[in-house]
């Protein structure tokens, strides 16, 4: 194992060197003048100076690359043109509701797909199979915005049981802050639980379908326990790949759903900032994001090596 | 799920197409796959709503009922009825002009996008895999860490810098898919390079590019329609998403998600204004998902479940 996780932690180095090269580039990728786009064409030619220098503009690209990367080797990842502020603090004052947002998300893709999954395969062609392929087509086909939306008329609008935006801390707040985060986790949860739910019936029939459960049948046992002890950690396994693999859509779909809500967290900031054009903000925050992605993919990858052995000696 | 733009399919699968595929025997027969496809269950209906919102937008200007653009500030808010079929919006322009307006603006995008992509990844994915070594290794890298940045995100730091506007969504989205194709391309060129045909030709003094156009681009051909079948689908959604965001076609021209953004806030009086070009994207996806596994089944019925 410990073989598998200094792989994959070498092999992760040059995407991380490359992740960095594209972050500062998209700063570069600025058709015209990145100062003259950040600020109002009306701005001081002296502010704008000021700016250029602080960004190190006027230097040439080498030069910037390396004072970038040394910066952010120091942990500095740059400061907000807005507000001044450190990306780390903007990042960090939002972090929290987007942690208890994809926590919940995640905690409801897997209480509704993981029996939604084991039944469709196990009762293959019933109503209950037609019922979970059909939620998973609905969930995958469904932009998570209109869902939002439908979410928000439905429980807010007609029902009026949840508030349809803003957030309180739910570990402050107890009640109230859970119900704030009841409908953006559905939104997210309900996308997630449809590619889990696909993932899980095909795993589970390409499981079902093996030799070993002929003869656990064979032996006797009831299906119910075939399922639980001969079927599931099999099938498991592409869901462990898939829900590292959807960790992308989570984050993404987390950036609709935060601006849909109203919910002060990260996603919200990269939209804001990316309105703002403050780009400082946009590169820290997306070099953040990309870099949580990239080691969730490696833990992802690791757990699956502690799942299935056989990984590990490849 | 709009987050979910680059999930598609089959890149993940790779390695089952990198086995002689049944695609083979369906190659140079367009119309016995798409035969095959008409065979499939679901394939034929997501035909009728492929082609009836491709007639849609070639039409926009001769079916819109409205010029999608002029306001009429007299009838804001209006419910559907038989003046204005989907209702107004808030400054009363008819909901149904801009729906069909959006379906050009969407399809564009969806499929802009996945030719982009295609060409470049597929470009990408040949180079890599035909000169190996260190070109393979530089390329693959480059393309791990655009795969490295969740897809949404990506596209809108791309959008940002790009500016908003179809062209910037276009390109930024064909950046987002130009790694599944490449690495797609890629393992089908490693593959059927080590196959005895190219040996032979490879033999006979055929240089790399005639190798390359005569018999590898061909070969690998059938995994990558199929790929850019099932993306277009995601790719429209993901134009819907950074047009809801604010990144795509700017106001007052019409696309779906800039018309259910600018309506939620009139979720309550309006709902149509949201659900009108709500239910067009979704029948769009959920069609364009139906013709991407009607063409995957036809061309390796090995990948159908």
């Amino acid at each position: 194992m410990g073989r598998l996780v200094l792989r994959r932690l070498l092999a992760t180095i040059p995407v991380l060197v490359l992740v960095t090269a594209g972050v500062f580039a998209l700063i570069h990728l600025t058709p015209g003048d990145p100062i003259d786009v950040m600020m109002a064409e009306s701005a001081d030619a002296t502010v704008k100076a000021n700016l250029r220098r602080e960004l190190g503009l006027d230097q040439p690209i080498y030069l910037q690359y390396g004072a970038w990367m040394w910066r952010l080797l120091h942990g500095d990842l740059g400061r907000s043109i807005r507000n001044g502020e450190p990306v780390i603090e903007n990042v960090g004052r939002r972090i929290r509701p987007s942690l208890q947002l994809a926590a919940l998300a995640m905690a409801i893709s897997l209480v509704l797909a993981t029996p939604l999954g084991i039944l469709s395969a196990a009762r293959r062609n019933t109503s209950v199979d037609r019922f979970g392929t059909t939620f998973a087509l609905f969930g995958i086909c469904m932009p998570n915005f209109l869902l939002a939306l439908l979410l928000i008329f439905f429980f807010g609008v007609k029902l009026r049981w949840l508030p349809i935006s803003g957030y309180t801390d739910p570990l402050e707040e107890g009640l109230a802050g859970f119900r704030s985060l009841v409908l953006p986790a559905l939104t997210l949860g309900l996308a997630l639980a449809a590619v889990v739910t696909r993932t899980l019936r095909s795993s589970m029939m390409d499981a079902l379908a093996e030799d070993y459960v002929r003869t656990a049948r064979a032996k006797g046992l009831t299906e119910w326990s075939v399922i639980r002890g001969h079927v599931l950690k099999n099938a498991l396994i592409p869901v462990v790949t898939v829900l590292g693999l959807q960790l992308g859509t989570l984050i993404g779909g987390a950036v609709i759903t935060e601006y849909v809500f109203a919910l002060p967290g990260v996603g919200r900031l990269v939209v804001d900032a990316v309105f703002a054009r403050d780009y400082p903000l946009v590169q820290g925050v997306v070099l953040l994001i990309a870099v949580g992605f990239i080691l969730s993919n490696l833990a992802v990858d690791l757990l699956y090596g502690w799942i299935d052995p056989r990984i590990r000696y490849r | 799920m709009a987050g979910s733009i680059r999930e598609s399919g089959i890149a993940d699968r790779a390695p089952a197409l990198s086995r002689p595929p049944a695609a083979r025997r369906a190659r140079g027969r367009p119309w016995a796959v798409l035969r095959q496809a008409a065979r499939t269950r679901l394939g034929p209906l997501g035909v009728v709503v492929m082609l009836s919102a491709l007639t849609v937008a070639f039409l926009a200007p001769v079916i819109s009922p409205y010029d999608p653009l002029k306001q009429d500030l007299g009838n804001t808010l209006a419910r559907p009825g038989r003046a204005h079929l989907m209702g107004t919006d808030n400054v009363g322009r008819d909901v149904l002009s801009r729906m069909i307006w959006g379906t050009r603006v969407s399809l564009l995008a969806g499929f802009g996008s996945v030719a982009l992509a295609m060409a470049a990844g597929g470009l990408l994915g040949l180079l890599a895999g035909y000169a190996g070594g260190r070109t393979d290794g530089l390329v693959m890298r480059l393309m791990d860490a655009v795969l490295s940045f969740p897809p949404l995100v990506l596209a809108l730091a791309l959008g940002a810098v790009l500016g908003a506007g179809l062209t910037g969504v276009v390109i930024a989205l064909g950046v987002v898919y130009t790694p599944t194709f490449a690495r797609l391309m890629r393992g089908q060129v490693l593959t059927i390079a080590a196959r005895e045909y190219v040996e032979a030709a490879r033999a006979l003094g055929a240089p790399g590019w005639r190798i390359a156009r005569q018999h590898v681009l061909p070969n690998a051909a059938a995994p990558i329609v199929i790929q850019a079948s099932l993306s277009v689908a995601f790719a429209i959604l993901a134009e819907a998403s950074l047009s809801f965001l604010g990144l795509g076609v700017q106001p007052p021209a019409a696309s779906w998600g800039s018309m259910i953004n600018a309506g939620r806030g009139y979720l309550q009086q309006a709902p149509w204004i949201v659900f009108g070009p709500g239910a067009a994207l979704f029948v769009t996806v959920v069609g364009l998902n139906f013709v991407g596994d009607a063409v995957r089944d036809a061309l390796d019925p090995r990948l159908r479940r």
